[in-house]
């Protein structure tokens, strides 16, 4: 448990434990709690496919999985283990992480390695107008470059650590150390709580 | 991954980016390490939130897509055992199973301080119970609830209805008998407990071959039983 900012703390306290409400209710099989599941988590379980996976058609196909998995998985979620947002992220990101690397098991991507300071450049442009992105966008510019790349390679490219030290041309200690300490201020800086 | 400190990897952990192998050992590392534990979800947070910032409107087509695959699609897959630990059910043939349905009746009816009620309540169902019990098809069914007690069923596919009763509750908190069926639909009714912790036998109807029988503890809504009739 860190510091936190009171606005951080009423989103904490407010719009997660409705969505775990729902997730208890889609365990059980209501329908209807799983289609305002959907309403709450469609869009950053796209988002964040589309950001790892890049194609739209592939993104989708993913989020499509994604969203099906909850609704079949509902039961995993526990509310005394993080937020409902978390879980449902946990499980979208692992999806779209596993479409790339499957991917780029089979051929090299096409995607250009990004050079140094663009990745959270490229957050800011997808998401301009939201208040969380341009928070997640300032507490990411706090980082040093090497944590920033590492975190965004990682999380955005779908990299393995061994991958982001390849990259970056560093030792794959240093890049764990790197992630970790990175999450860790983040953390600090985004007021997360559990 | 080395011999070195495990505990380094908790932000690769929570960025998804430790390759499979790593990523199993790490878990393992997680289960004996609640510090760790507690410091993968707080990393998971913030990394999710890396996540929600980036969030676009889905096409429109999803919606429609997901929900109608929703309704086609079992939630109760090859991994869900994993969630009902305590799974122990017997079947036993249908003329056992009356014997030791009205024994617990009578049991429940003997120890509990409000017998008289409850006798009268079992005995305005006792019809649909009882044609439950003799049915041809009646099934006995017996399950372990976490959080302690036990769990009978008799069910009859034929009258469409079971007949529940339980006793060794705890005394704390209420229940409610759900009936999901295999695209989500269900039916629910609220279980009355006595003090003692026994529930009196109660009639389910609407049964459907493939549903679920479960018992949710309320308020915190967790599943303690759930057996597959």
């Amino acid at each position: 448990m860190t510091a936190q900012d009171p606005v951080a703390r009423d989103r904490a306290a407010t719009a997660p434990a409705g969505l775990a409400a729902l997730l208890v209710r889609t365990a059980r099989g209501d329908a209807a709690a799983f289609e305002a599941v959907y309403e709450n988590v469609a869009a950053a379980v796209f988002g964040v496919a589309l950001r790892v996976i890049r194609d739209p058609a592939q993104s989708e196909e993913v989020a499509q999985e994604v969203l099906l998995e909850i609704w079949r998985t509902a039961f995993r979620f526990d509310p005394g283990k993080g937020s409902a947002m978390a879980w449902v992220m946990t499980v979208a990101h692992r999806r779209a992480v596993d479409r790339v690397r499957s991917v780029q098991r089979e051929a090299e991507r096409e995607r250009r390695l990004p050079v140094e300071g663009t990745p959270y450049d490229e957050v800011a442009e997808a998401v301009e107008t939201s208040l969380e992105a341009e928070r997640v966008r300032r507490c990411l510019r706090g980082l040093t470059d090497l944590q920033r790349e590492s975190v965004t390679l990682a999380y955005y490219g779908g990299y393995t650590y061994a991958q982001v030290a390849t990259l970056l041309g560093v030792a794959t200690g240093t890049v764990k150390t790197r992630m970790r300490d990175a999450l860790i201020r983040l953390r600090d800086c985004l007021g997360v709580a559990t | 991954m080395t011999t070195e400190e495990p505990h380094t990897l908790a932000g690769a952990y929570a960025l998804d980016a430790l390759d499979p192998l790593d990523s199993k050992r790490f878990e393992r590392h997680l289960a004996g390490c609640a510090a760790c534990a507690q410091e993968v979800t707080e990393l998971r947070e913030t990394s999710a939130r890396l996540g929600t910032a980036t969030a676009v409107p889905p096409p429109p087509g999803l919606k429609d897509r997901v929900l109608a695959a929703a309704a086609r699609t079992s939630q109760h897959g090859p991994a869900a055992p994993a969630r009902f630990p305590r799974r122990i059910f017997l079947v036993i043939p249908a003329a056992a199973a009356a014997g030791v349905l009205i024994a617990i009746a009578t049991i429940f009816g003997l120890a509990s301080s409000d017998a008289n009620q409850r006798l009268t309540q079992a005995q305005q169902s006792s019809q649909a119970i009882a044609a439950v019990l003799t049915a041809a098809d009646a099934r006995m069914m017996t399950g372990t609830v976490s959080g302690g007690g036990n769990a009978t069923i008799v069910m009859s596919h034929h009258m469409a209805a079971l007949v529940f009763t339980a006793a060794g509750l705890p005394a704390a908190g209420g229940y409610e008998l759900w009936l999901v069926g295999p695209r989500g639909e269900h039916s629910a009714e609220a279980v009355t407990v006595s003090s003692h912790g026994m529930v009196a036998p109660m009639i389910a109807d609407g049964l459907r071959p493939g549903d679920h029988l479960m018992l949710i503890a309320e308020p915190a809504g967790g599943t303690v039983l759930d057996i597959r009739l």
